[in-house]
């Protein structure tokens, strides 16, 4: 109502801050618009009690007005089917909010305007300010039609601005509307007494939709747009090819990620150890040098060298989804996710979930059905994510020479490729194993748009790619740093006077080579930390783990990436020069009574396997618990994914050792 | 019903038997009267890509059992 959204001010003239909410069909290039408007004025959260992803910013309208932005998830109509359209449909149709003006803008796909005009006219309906935005008006003309703007402008009775989003043609425009926009309540498109229940209410709604955009649009009736998507369709989505073509792209996709990722990783790595000496010889000696140096400097630069891999796997991702080629792969593999309780859908939180199981897990709303929801979820982080890639790098590299060969392909890539297929095989033969568990009786569908082949809009792509990495590197980076701190004093202090003694021990010695490599080992073990350690050492020890690999166990709980900071923080500690890399630390640990190496073959596989398999996240449940709505499902999970990880250590080392 | 037809037909959409199904098919732009054209059939019969116009919607062989359609009379 006018009382409720603009508080009785009836011209933005009067104000100076204005909400402008952005409602469209999936695909109909609001995220474009949302870019263009905001820039990087943009924040992305959550909907309150929800774990939709809401995307919030800010632009201004003119030199008097400001607004804020929000992006609702994306909607056919006002007839709800998934969460991710309740939220837009809660949203729209709750009148109580009411602190400040409020303007709906819709954004409508001109090049398929029949359809796009559903959500315009209901939203219409809900007798709330809305501006009509007919995106894609370059498709349109280049479908050699035109859309009588004005026209459509005079019988709907609101403000429509044509616009290519992509190349930011038209959003001044809007603006301009915006700053200029005076309510009228426009007569109802369709009347309440015209029909009753909603399919009959849809079907006269399109009976009217269809003579408006008839008297609106001319050109030519088969377009060209389609005629290009159907052609390329006949090879990407080819029953034979078309899965060729998607193994190839996965293939290149991650060869690109580890090949490309290389280079800067190596430039991260030795930036570190720079600053880090720089650092130490800077700083006053003391305690805070230590803990700023050991812990948290070793700790963080064991997350930020991995997000160049981060960086490619989203980018590829996000240019998969909006090229329209994702939606494809969702065709190919539904008749064999079906077979396993899954959906076609399940394949885009599957791939998401080798980039970061939590934005993955929150992609499975699309997936209507509740149950191959669930399952969804449940398996989603048994695919190997990029949290696992420095373990698994760190790891590989420890246990397999880098020259070696197996049918002439490099056997550190290999084992790779094998943890991956590893994790995939365990998620979809959890998902059927599931299957026969969990009961339901809703049916499944697998409606779902394949949209026009577009290029990918680059702007939107960076976007994606930049939210993504800063939600992890925050997230995750706030939680290493915290555990590198409780870590570092841990590790460097302990119970009772033992340390102490240790010092005095060594105090009548004679220097001789290795003294202080000798003073930190026996002094990490004594250490709060070194206890720990030990006491779960006998759990662990059929698996192959000392307790150094213990301690890392159990703070990486917290996110599997502090592994690798927990080892570097763990071998920092008495490497007094400061000029070895982690690897090169682990590679000289031994066996103090036996002498043996620490990392053997048996130990790194089954460390490697461990790590495949555990649920060592706690984002990953966190999520769960929100998305389940309950902590049995997180609960189940994690007990699942630690048994499976133990059981399948243990063989692992007994068959290597 | 849809799931007879093969890739290729053009056929006019009649009725949706399925409550649920017919408001989500509707709400893509599938409606009663529409002429709507079956694109494309993945390897062993599912799912179906359908058109209406310029839109294309994957549904499956089971859901396209709900459908009734006729053939398009040239």
């Amino acid at each position: 109502m006018i009382e409720s959204n603009f508080k009785n001010i009836k011209s933005l003239k009067e104000v100076d801050r204005v909400r402008v909410v952005l409602v469209g069909n999936p695909n109909s290039g609001k995220s474009s618009l949302f870019n263009s408007l905001t820039g990087l004025n943009q924040r992305v959260g959550n909907f309150p009690g929800v774990t939709v992803e809401k995307r919030a910013g800010s632009f201004r309208v003119n030199k008097n007005l400001k607004a804020e932005v929000i992006d609702l998830p994306g909607t056919y109509s006002l007839s709800p089917r998934s969460e991710d359209e309740q939220v837009t449909f809660d949203y729209l149709s709750d009148k109580s909010r009411n602190d400040l003006a409020e303007i709906t803008v819709v954004i409508a796909d001109a090049s398929n305007l029949k359809r796009n005009m559903l959500l315009a006219s209901q939203l219409i309906d809900l007798e709330i300010p809305v501006i009509l935005v007919l995106n894609m008006m370059d498709i349109v003309q280049r479908n050699k039609q035109s859309i009588d703007i004005k026209g459509i402008e005079k019988e709907l009775g609101i403000p429509v601005v044509p616009m290519t989003a992509r190349l930011g043609k038209g959003v001044d425009v809007l603006k301009e509307r915006i700053g200029n926009f005076e309510y009228n309540l426009p007569k109802k498109f369709v009347e309440d007494h015209e029909s009753k229940d909603g399919l009959e209410n849809t079907v006269h709604r399109f009976e009217k939709i269809k003579k408006l955009v008839d008297k609106n649009l001319s050109g030519e009736k088969q377009t060209r747009t389609a005629k290009v998507t159907r052609r390329i369709d006949n090879i990407l989505i080819h029953p034979v090819w078309g899965y060729l073509i998607f193994l190839f792209i996965l293939f290149l996709m991650f060869q690109a990620i580890f090949s490309w990722s290389n280079l800067p990783m190596d430039w991260i790595e030795n930036g570190f150890l720079v600053f880090g000496q720089w650092l130490g010889e800077v700083l006053p000696q003391g305690v805070l040098s230590d803990l700023i140096v050991d812990g948290v400097l070793a700790g963080l630069g064991g997350i930020i060298i991995f997000i160049p891999q981060i960086t490619l796997l989203f980018a590829f991702i996000a240019i998969l989804e909006d090229t329209g080629y994702l939606a494809r792969v969702s065709y190919l593999t539904d008749a064999l996710l079906k077979r396993f309780g899954l959906n076609g859908r399940s394949i885009i939180p599957l791939l998401g979930g080798a980039a970061c199981a939590v934005p993955a897990i929150m992609s499975a709303r699309t997936i209507s059905n509740k149950k191959e929801r669930l399952l969804t979820i449940f398996v989603t982080p048994l695919i190997s994510c990029s949290a696992r890639i420095p373990v698994y790098t760190l790891l590989i590299a420890l246990i397999i020479p880098a020259e070696k060969q197996l049918w002439s392909f490099n056997l550190q890539g290999i084992v790779m490729m094998g943890l991956y297929l590893l994790g995939f095989i365990a998620a979809i033969a959890t998902s059927f194993a599931m299957k026969y568990w969990v009961k339901s009786d809703e049916r499944s569908h697998f409606i779902m748009e394949l949209p026009i082949y577009r290029k990918p809009r680059w702007k939107n792509v960076g976007f994606t790619i930049y939210n993504k990495v800063k939600l992890f590197l925050v997230e995750a980076g706030r939680i290493i740093i915290a555990i590198s701190i409780v870590l570092w004093v841990l590790s460097s202090y302990g119970p009772g006077d033992q340390m102490a003694a240790i010092d005095k021990k060594y105090e009548q010695v004679e220097d001789f080579e290795g003294k202080s490599t000798q003073i930190a080992t026996e002094k990490l073990e004594v250490s709060y930390a070194g206890h720990l350690g030990k006491a779960i050492e006998p759990a662990i020890k059929p698996l192959g783990f000392d307790w150094k690999i213990g301690i890392a166990i159990v703070t990486s709980f917290a996110a599997r990436e502090v592994f690798v900071g927990t080892m570097a923080t763990l071998y920092s500690v008495g490497d007094d020069e400061k000029t070895l890399s982690i690897k090169e630390k682990m590679e000289k640990a031994r066996n103090p009574t036996t002498g043996e190496k620490v990392y053997t073959k048996a130990t790194g596989y089954s460390l490697l396997i461990f790590y495949a398999f555990a649920l060592q996240c706690m984002a990953t449940v966190a999520i769960v618990v929100k998305e389940t709505g309950g902590w049995k499902w997180p609960l189940i999970q994690l007990l699942y994914m630690g048994l499976l990880a133990y059981v399948s250590s243990f063989i692992v080392f007994q068959f290597f050792s | 019903m849809l799931d007879q037809y093969k890739s290729g037909d053009s056929l006019v959409l009649e009725e949706v038997l399925d409550p649920q199904l017919s408001i989500q098919l509707y709400c893509m732009g599938f409606l009663p009267g529409e002429t709507i054209r079956i694109e494309k059939i993945a390897p062993f019969g599912d799912p179906f890509i359908i058109s209406v116009e310029d839109s294309f919607v994957s549904i499956r062989r089971a859901d396209a059992k709900k459908i009734k359609v006729k053939l398009l009379s040239i």
